[in-house]
């Protein structure tokens, strides 16, 4: 076997600049690519007003929420934990911030301040809970759900929020809302998205994700701080979940009431499983989930669009997990066998 | 012997040995890299090693060989950094050395690589080899620097550089092997500890290790290599150090013996106990293996068992004797040849149908495949033929479930107070004797034993012993699968030694260990090539 | 060449072997390992303590209604769809590898809107409309079953799933409209309470679901798990389902067994409901946050470690009935919707609670009993 001198190194040294790792987008994610647009075709087969801006707007703003959200809960999932307390999060962070637009009149950075610092110091319960208590994630953040639920609605009280100034309209529906047609709330998400797909692609504690997720006590013993990196996935999470409810606030009326978030972590979980993370943990990316965010809210739209049931959409997004599940255990399998 | 001095143009990686190298030459003095004198360890009143000696010249691969027990892994883990000896000193590079955990040794230069690769399969081998440690330019990771670094190591290993930014998931188990000793090396090794490393391998990825720990010897590097497979030593090893009951019995370059030699030292030379002796009758067998292979794990298996013999199964890690067992009782189907029970052609497809056909089985590992943990010794017994414990198939007959434990518990002398105790807080021996009476609820026509007496105490393994000699009286056809060579040649009537996957030599129960021991480390073929 | 002399071949002796490793700890550590270890002790001192507050509350004019043991008979009634679904995870957890089941509330749905067709819209009798609702939770449980066990899908993210897809099923099914014909109307009285025959005027009125119910569905589990053979497969491969399958256990088989069970018991949670509310309504077992959560909470507190293969009716039965009296008074403390979320906050504080607990048990003392 030979052994290259330094100098004839160069040549291929330079080839390897080019790959740094595994290629920008997985087979997943071009299978997701396809079946968005071939759903999108259909539906606008089925109604011709679905592919216009007065559609595929609305369908944005939708998605945008669930996507920043999934955005964290990726990182969760990837380091094989899990999350599904978001939604009950989700109504304290919106219900707070909301009261403080209408009684205090706060202004949006402040109200984004309150929003997502709200969202990390849940997470952070969370993420000491689990990161310390040596319990599984499921248990810990079914009680927190419980137990965010409960605060959120104390401090609802009985009724709903009313009268919300258009502070937030700058995330909103209407025209300041938009930049050549985009809605600024997807904008914001993608951003957001682009720079944890980078953290996770570039960064130390990016791969630290995902060598957790493989191996928790392998990964502690080559000195990766895990408990750290959990830590911080719930409470970035529990952020982005502030980041939603700012989002969600500013989409709706001028009415908020008991039922934001509600239900929501069904639909964050289902995204990021649905983008090919994997949920034994050790796999996955972000632009898998925004992927996936779309295809669960092109269901949800298209669904009503085409005039079924609107319930009927959580039937396709329950198949539509199982078989992005199925496709993650092919996967595993096939390696294995190797 | 020759010690190659390390070329000039030589990776970073290596530097520091080979500079060691050249110092060493110049001066002429020999300084060994590594040296551990009157080490000792013992586990509450077992003494796992009693006196250990060993010193280790860089540039030289220096092989550990002894039998299972005799201490060769607990001499490692006090190396490694895993555990800390009880008495005794190491020196590394002449001055004392303190190793209380595995940063120590790894920081000392001292790396190891076992015998499964921990590595991350979703990261690329670059990013495994620097986990923790990852170069940097900012906040990202330098990927031109750490793939550069990996490609120069890989290459100075004689491996294929472009794997270096392979997810290791896609990689075959020996190459992932071969990235785990890149890995240990990534870290300025001064010694490498390889602990069996070719039992996953085939024979042309046993030649490519031995490429690349020849030019790590040729750097500089030290290598301690531990293998039960005699005859590979002789195409590695510089020399040998041989342990026996805990102690290091002498170390000799490797030339001066030969594989028959160095059986000989890790047995001692002494006969083992006197052999009982049994009386076969004559007759069918029960069970009848022909040309039986399972493609990669063994091939052309032929063997027969009478009812009332007890046929031993001989073979070392790696050899397929265990996966022989495995495919009689149905965990992997053959995929070739015949079983044949009481004259019946089968196929077992799981473990249930196996039992249906009369085939008992004793696990190998016991606490993953054996033992249920917090579970009543009676659960443990019982949980094999529930049927047979019930009424009308379905309801638990507890009263016969108390009095076929309490019997058993009796007949194979098992230490507790009652059936109830939960077997996880017993003893090695105690656990092995309950699991061992799971098969014996119904008395089976063939019964497979792996590795019966492994983790056991003397006292149970005599009882354990006791205990297949009389089911062999009761006329159940045993098949012992064991590496334990003085167990084997005891209570055997024939034993048949397996190595790559086939029969390579049958013995008589007269047979001495030096004999078998070699057989199965291959000084057949030492024998053939001498002739 | 000479081969240095042997070490004189003797092995190093090892304590006495009395079977298993021994100390004797002081009388107060172990007093409290006893509680710690034996669930059902630590849940009947709670149960106590919680009814003793209660009581002396009540006493002291703090609560807006008697808490007596008529208000706590009265509240078994929902007692009963709780245990009986806590029983289902208790089957589902014990089976260990991950094993959770988050569709059940949605499976309690579906059901109920089956047999609200069945006894309802087709008129079928009582004795054909209960077995078919048992017979569609059996078949709703059987996809789970065939998902995580077959197929190894992991339970979680699988019965997730499904929780998704029976719960749209149950709302499309009928519109999002519950049945409440005459018939179902009628059964209401299936859940009433009555009072007890010969010594009934000494003890308050119990609910009749409790004895049509409860108790025949608590006896049977119990029975299954304790004394048939698939009870003893169901700990083995929850216990360790590696040596399961070396034993000659059928894993996928029993596996299955276990959610087609669970499926049942929501079949049978589907009927009373409909008496209870008097209507098949499709979001009976998935309203708020589904039923899912108070089963796997109360499963939980009573003693079933997540990790499988350690759970016990008794526990199971007796944390069912701390939760249910706990949220009983406290209804009674706090009005209304106060009430009602309080409940919340109880439920997942005892969650984390019980959990925590359960770990450190597993860890310091090797499980609870």
């Amino acid at each position: 076997m030979s052994t290259s001198t330094g100098l004839e190194k160069d040549s291929t040294m330079s080839k390897r600049r080019g790959q740094f790792i595994a290629s920008p987008i997985s087979g997943q994610e071009i299978v997701l690519l396809a079946v968005i647009a071939i759903l999108w075709l259909l539906l606008w087969w089925a109604t011709p007003a679905f592919l216009t801006a007065g559609s595929i707007q609305p369908l944005l703003i939708e998605v945008a929420p669930i996507a920043v959200i999934g955005i964290g809960m990726t990182l969760v999932i990837i380091s094989a934990g899990i999350d599904v307390s978001v939604g009950s999060a989700m109504m304290v962070c919106g219900v707070v911030t909301a009261r403080l637009l209408v009684e205090s009149g706060i202004s949006l950075p402040l109200a984004l301040l309150v929003a997502v610092g709200i969202g990390a110091v849940l997470g952070a319960m969370n993420g000491v809970l689990i990161a310390w208590g040596r319990v599984h994630a499921i248990i810990i953040t079914f009680g927190t759900l419980n137990v965010f639920q409960f605060i959120g609605r104390q401090i609802f009280g009985s009724e709903t929020v009313n009268g919300i100034p258009p502070t937030l309209e700058l995330f909103g529906r209407g025209e300041p809302g938009r930049t050549f047609g985009a809605p600024h709330s997807f904008l914001l998400m993608a951003l957001i998205a682009a720079a944890a797909w980078w953290y996770l692609r570039q960064t130390p504690g990016g791969r630290h994700y995902y060598a957790i997720g493989g191996d928790h006590e392998a990964a502690e013993l080559a000195g990766v701080r895990v408990r750290r990196r959990v830590l911080l996935a719930y409470i970035v999470t529990g952020a982005l979940v502030g980041l939603a409810a700012i989002f969600t606030i500013a989409k709706g009326t001028a009415t908020l009431d008991q039922s934001i978030g509600f239900g929501k972590e069904l639909a964050v979980i289902a995204a990021v499983v649905i983008g090919g993370t994997s949920i034994m943990g050790g796999r996955g990316s972000v632009l898998g989930t925004v992927l996936g965010a779309l295809l669960v809210q092109t269901v949800t739209s298209g669904v009503t669009q085409i005039g079924w049931p609107s319930q009927l959409s959580d039937l396709f997004v329950g198949l539509f997990v199982i078989i992005a599940v199925g496709a993650d255990l092919l996967r595993q399998r096939a390696r294995r066998d190797r | 012997m020759a010690r190659r001095v390390a070329a000039p143009a030589v990776a970073d990686t290596f530097r520091s040995a080979a500079e060691g190298a050249i110092e060493l030459s110049s001066t002429g003095a020999a300084q060994p890299r590594l040296s551990m004198s009157n080490v000792s360890k013992r586990y509450g009143a077992v003494r796992a090693i009693r006196h250990a000696n060993l010193v280790v010249e860089p540039g030289t691969v220096h092989a550990l060989v002894g039998e299972n027990g005799a201490g060769k892994s607990t001499l490692i883990k006090i190396l490694s950094g895993a555990v800390t000896a009880d008495t005794g000193t190491i020196e590394f590079e002449g001055e004392r050395a303190q190793i209380t955990s595995t940063t120590d040794a790894i920081a000392l230069g001292i790396a190891t690589v076992y015998q499964e690769p921990q590595l991350f399969a979703e990261l690329s081998v670059a990013e495994n080899i620097y986990l923790g440690r990852e170069l940097r330019s900012g906040p990202r990771i330098n990927w031109a620097a750490q793939n550069a670094h990996v490609v120069e190591l890989l290459e100075l290993l004689g491996l294929q550089p472009e794997i270096a930014t392979k997810p290791v998931g896609d990689l075959s188990i020996a190459t992932q092997q071969q990235v785990s000793i890149a890995k240990a090396l990534s870290g300025d090794a001064e010694v490498l500890i390889l602990d069996e490393p070719s039992a996953i391998l085939t024979d042309a990825e046993i030649d490519v290790l031995f490429e690349v720990v020849r030019r790590l010897t040729g750097s500089g590097v030290a290598v301690i290599y531990i293998s039960h497979r005699l005859d590979e030593l002789f195409r590695i090893a510089d020399e040998v150090t041989v342990m026996r009951d805990g102690s290091t019995i002498g170390t000799h370059p490797i030339e001066d013996l030969s594989v028959r030699q160095i059986a000989e030292l890790m047995v001692g030379g002494i006969l083992t106990d006197e052999q009982t002796q049994r009386q076969v009758p004559p007759g069918d067998p029960q069970l009848t293996l022909t040309s039986l292979g399972h493609k990669g794990k063994f091939q052309d298996v032929s063997l027969s068992v009478r009812p009332g013999e007890i046929v031993g199964l001989y073979g070392l890690v790696g050899s397929g004797v265990s996966e022989i067992a495995d495919t009689i009782y149905g965990i992997e189907p053959a995929t070739a040849g015949e079983i044949v029970v009481a004259g019946n052609v089968v196929r077992p497809t799981s473990p249930q149908h196996a039992q249906k056909l009369g085939i008992a089985l004793l696990p190998a590992n016991r606490k993953l495949q054996g033992m249920f943990s917090f579970q009543p010794i009676a659960f443990n017994i019982s949980v094999g033929h529930l049927r047979l414990l019930s009424r009308f198939k379905v309801w638990m007959d507890r009263g016969r479930e108390r009095a076929v434990s309490r019997e058993l518990i009796a007949r194979l002398a098992v230490k507790t107070p009652h059936e109830r105790v939960p077997i996880g807080a017993m003893s090695g021996g105690n656990a092995q004797k309950v699991v061992l009476a799971r098969q014996l609820v119904h008395r089976p026509d063939v019964l497979v034993l792996a590795e019966p007496t492994h983790g056991v105490d003397v006292g149970a393994k005599e009882e354990i012993h006791r205990i297949i000699a009389e089911l062999a009286e009761a006329g159940t056809a045993v098949l012992m699968v064991t590496s334990d060579l003085p167990e084997a040649l005891r209570i055997a009537d024939r034993l048949l030694v397996v190595r790559n996957g086939t029969i390579v030599a049958e013995f008589g129960a007269d047979a001495t260990q030096v004999d078998v021991l070699a057989a199965a480390a291959g000084a057949q073929d030492e024998m053939e090539a001498n002739r | 060449m000479t081969s240095t002399p042997a070490a004189p071949p003797t092995t190093a002796a090892e304590p006495p072997d009395n079977g298993y490793d021994d100390k004797t700890p002081r009388l107060s550590s172990r007093m409290i390992r006893a509680v710690l270890t034996q669930r059902e002790v630590l849940l009947v001192i709670l149960t106590v303590v919680v009814l003793i507050w209660m009581s002396a509350l009540s006493y002291g004019g703090y609560l807006t209604g008697p808490y007596n043991s008529d208000y706590l008979s009265a509240s078994l009634v929902d007692a009963v769809p709780l245990t009986m679904l806590a029983l289902a995870e208790l089957l589902v957890i014990v089976s260990g590898r991950g094993g959770i089941d988050l569709s059940i509330g949605a499976i309690v749905s579906l059901t109920g809107m089956a047999f609200g067709f069945a006894y309802g819209d087709w008129a079928w009798p009582l004795v054909v409309a209960i077995p078919f609702a048992v017979l569609v939770g059996a078949l709703l449980g059987a996809v789970n079953g065939v998902l995580v066990a077959w197929l190894e899908f992991p339970a979680l993210i699988t019965t997730l799933a499904t929780y998704y897809a029976y719960k749209s099923l149950a709302l499309v099914i009928n519109a999002q409209q519950p049945i409440s014909t005459p018939e179902i109307q009628d059964l209401y009285s299936l859940t009433s309470s009555v009072e007890i025959p010969l010594i009934g005027h000494n003890i308050p009125d119990v609910p009749l679901g409790v004895f049509t119910f409860l108790i025949p569905v608590v006896v049977a589990v119990w029975l299954l798990l304790q004394r048939t053979t698939y009870g003893r497969r169901l700990f083995a491969i929850g216990t360790n389902d590696v040596a399961a399958r070396w034993s000659g256990v059928p894993v996928a088989g029993t596996r299955i067994r276990a959610y087609i069970f669970a499926g049942v018991l929501a079949g049978l949670v589907a009927v009373y409901m409909t008496g209870q509310f008097a209507s098949a309504r499709p979001d009976a077992g998935t309203s708020g946050n589904g039923l899912a959560l108070p089963a796997i909470t109360i499963a939980v507190l009573g003693g079933v470690a997540i990790t499988g293969g350690i759970g016990r009716v008794s526990g199971v039965l007796l944390a069912a009935l701390l939760i249910t009296w706990l949220n009983a008074g406290i209804l009674l403390l706090f009005e209304g919707n106060q009430g009602t979320q309080l409940q919340l906050l109880a439920l997942g504080a005892v969650l984390i609670f019980a959990a925590l607990l359960n770990s450190y048990t597993t860890r310091k003392y090797g499980g609870t009993r």
